[in-house]
């Protein structure tokens, strides 16, 4: 197959109808930031999820030794805690209970302050430091008050948290920031087809003489196609790569360099950025390549 | 080389078909003429030897192949056999004489060093040697026409499709194209052209296949334009 045809009409198609083209990268661009930013939001609510506990979980904080509390007498014992999770697998609001242990509030405690724990917490802190913990998932989040009071009072028991006060706000807020990301990127990504139909309308048009003739002397529907599809990759990754900067951006300018200081929960990282912007590169290519089969296939009758 | 057997074609939303159980069969290195008024079914019959068009009844055979059971990949190849010509040329405005011909060879995926060869031996059959560089807008209706039939004829087809390719030229000019024709008649190549000239037809004495709304009404063998009486 010689290719000297398809780069040619590859170059003039972009040349040719270039606005069209800067149209359908920027609101890819948009699109797509906004595609990576509702999975950020999405990831930051799994850590919230991870670290508060979920919506419907009441946290039991065990005894350690510097407890003050009337309950404590030094840290729990097996047999406390033994009788603790009786009375929590026998109450009827509980779906289920899980333990963790002072180590794994540790580990959690490290990644919330990530590289600078050392630094930020005293030389010898330590598991020790930390509450052993039952976690409470509630059959009905709106039923609670039966468990705390049976909990409440039981020797071992630090404290109680109800984690439905606490995370219940953040998750609204982190829901509504997705579903309004996301719904902004739908509509977006609507804009983004439309566009990418009309500029294969407008080209097909426009090179209407050349394919007529193409198609009578026998040229190959992938040759027809060629020029088209590569068009629509060129654009797809330029919109990719506009997201994936706009996306790094965010992820170090608002949130390494700016919340992550907040020591609230742990943010999303590079990790999670990756993440999101393969996300972007999946959709992007998708977006302007599958359309520019079907619509080939009826604009040209290849 | 073509076989119309018991051919109909009606288009969607038209009640009375384009063309009505045709039966014709045209050998290998023949020169038929396809005559009757607009509207007769001249155009029907080229596309659906083209497969632009399928039968919606009977059965079309061009090159061997039953073009009812063609599978829609393999008729970029089946095209390859045949070249066509218009009455409006339909070259390419930004490229010159030489690029238009080469062009029918780049999108089949012909080698360069083929390209090379065939373009000016195609030009010099076509008497255009001398006007490679141009473009067609310096050079007149037949000069157009003579790239055009270059065009079609570069990769060398078993069958040349021509639809009033004189639709546009003057008597001389037209001479030229029919001679030009002729000469690639000759070369073994199976010629078929739908026309209204009735000089050129009656001039040829060639096969005459004449259609009236979408029938056969004449086939001769060395034919006139009109009945002769």
């Amino acid at each position: 197959m010689q290719m000297t045809y398809v780069f040619t009409e590859l170059k003039q198609g972009l040349r040719r109808n270039v606005s069209m083209h800067l149209a359908v990268v920027l609101t890819l661009f948009v699109s797509l930031t906004l595609v990576g930013l509702g999975t950020l939001l999405k990831l930051q609510a799994d850590h919230a999820e991870e670290h508060f506990g979920k919506i419907n979980q009441v946290v039991v904080w065990l005894c350690n030794d510097a407890s003050k509390a009337s309950t404590c007498t030094g840290g729990v014992t097996p047999a406390q805690k033994a009788a603790i999770l009786k009375v929590v697998q026998d109450n009827p609001e509980a779906k289920g209970s899980h333990v963790e242990s002072q180590e794994v509030a540790f580990e959690k405690t490290k990644r919330l302050f990530g590289q600078q724990y050392q630094t930020k917490l005293p030389a010898d802190f330590g598991p020790d430091d930390l509450r052993e913990s039952i976690w409470i998932d509630l059959k009905d989040r709106h039923k609670a008050d039966g468990i705390m009071s049976a909990v409440e009072g039981l020797d071992g028991v630090d404290s109680i948290r109800d984690s439905r006060g606490l995370v219940g706000p953040i998750f609204k807020i982190l829901d509504r920031m997705q579903i309004g990301s996301l719904l902004t990127a739908g509509v977006l990504l609507m804009a983004a087809l439309l566009l990418v139909a009309n500029t294969i309308r407008l080209t097909a048009y426009a090179r209407r003489r050349e394919i007529g003739i193409m198609r009578l002397v026998g040229a190959g529907t992938l040759y027809i196609m060629l020029p088209f599809l590569l068009e629509a990759l060129i654009t797809a990754v330029a919109g990719v790569a506009l997201a994936a900067a706009a996306l790094s951006a965010f992820e170090y300018f608002a949130i390494i360099r700016g919340v992550s200081d907040l020591r609230l929960m742990p943010w999303v990282d590079w990790t999670d950025a990756l993440l999101a912007i393969e996300a972007a590169a999946i959709l992007g290519p998708i977006l302007t390549v599958v359309p520019t089969l079907l619509l080939t296939r009826k604009y040209l009758k290849v | 080389m073509i076989r119309f057997e018991k051919v109909s074609k009606t288009y969607p939303g038209q009640d009375h078909g384009a063309l009505d159980k045709v039966s014709v069969d045209i050998e290998k290195g023949e020169f038929v003429f396809l005559v009757g008024a607009s509207g007769s079914g001249k155009s029907t019959f080229l596309r659906l030897i083209l497969r632009e068009h399928s039968a919606t009844e009977g059965r079309v055979h061009v090159a061997g192949k039953d073009l009812n059971r063609l599978a829609g990949w393999k008729v970029p190849r089946l095209r390859r056999q045949i070249g066509t010509v218009f009455q409006d040329f339909r070259l390419l405005q930004n490229k010159t004489v030489a690029e238009n011909v080469a062009f029918a060879l780049q999108v089949i995926g012909k080698s360069r060093a083929d390209v090379d060869r065939l373009v000016p031996e195609t030009l010099e059959l076509v008497g255009l040697s001398d006007k490679a560089d141009r473009m067609p807008d310096e050079l007149s209706g037949g000069e157009q026409q003579r790239v055009a039939i270059a065009r079609a004829f570069v990769n060398r087809p078993m069958i040349l499709i021509a639809d009033e390719p004189t639709g546009n030229l003057d008597p001389a000019t037209s001479l030229g194209i029919m001679k030009l024709l002729d000469r690639i008649n000759r070369t073994g190549t199976t010629v078929i052209m739908a026309t209204h000239d009735a000089g050129i037809v009656d001039q040829m004495r060639k096969r005459v296949v004449e259609l009236a709304g979408g029938k056969v009404v004449r086939d001769e063998a060395r034919g006139a334009y009109g009945y002769e009486n």
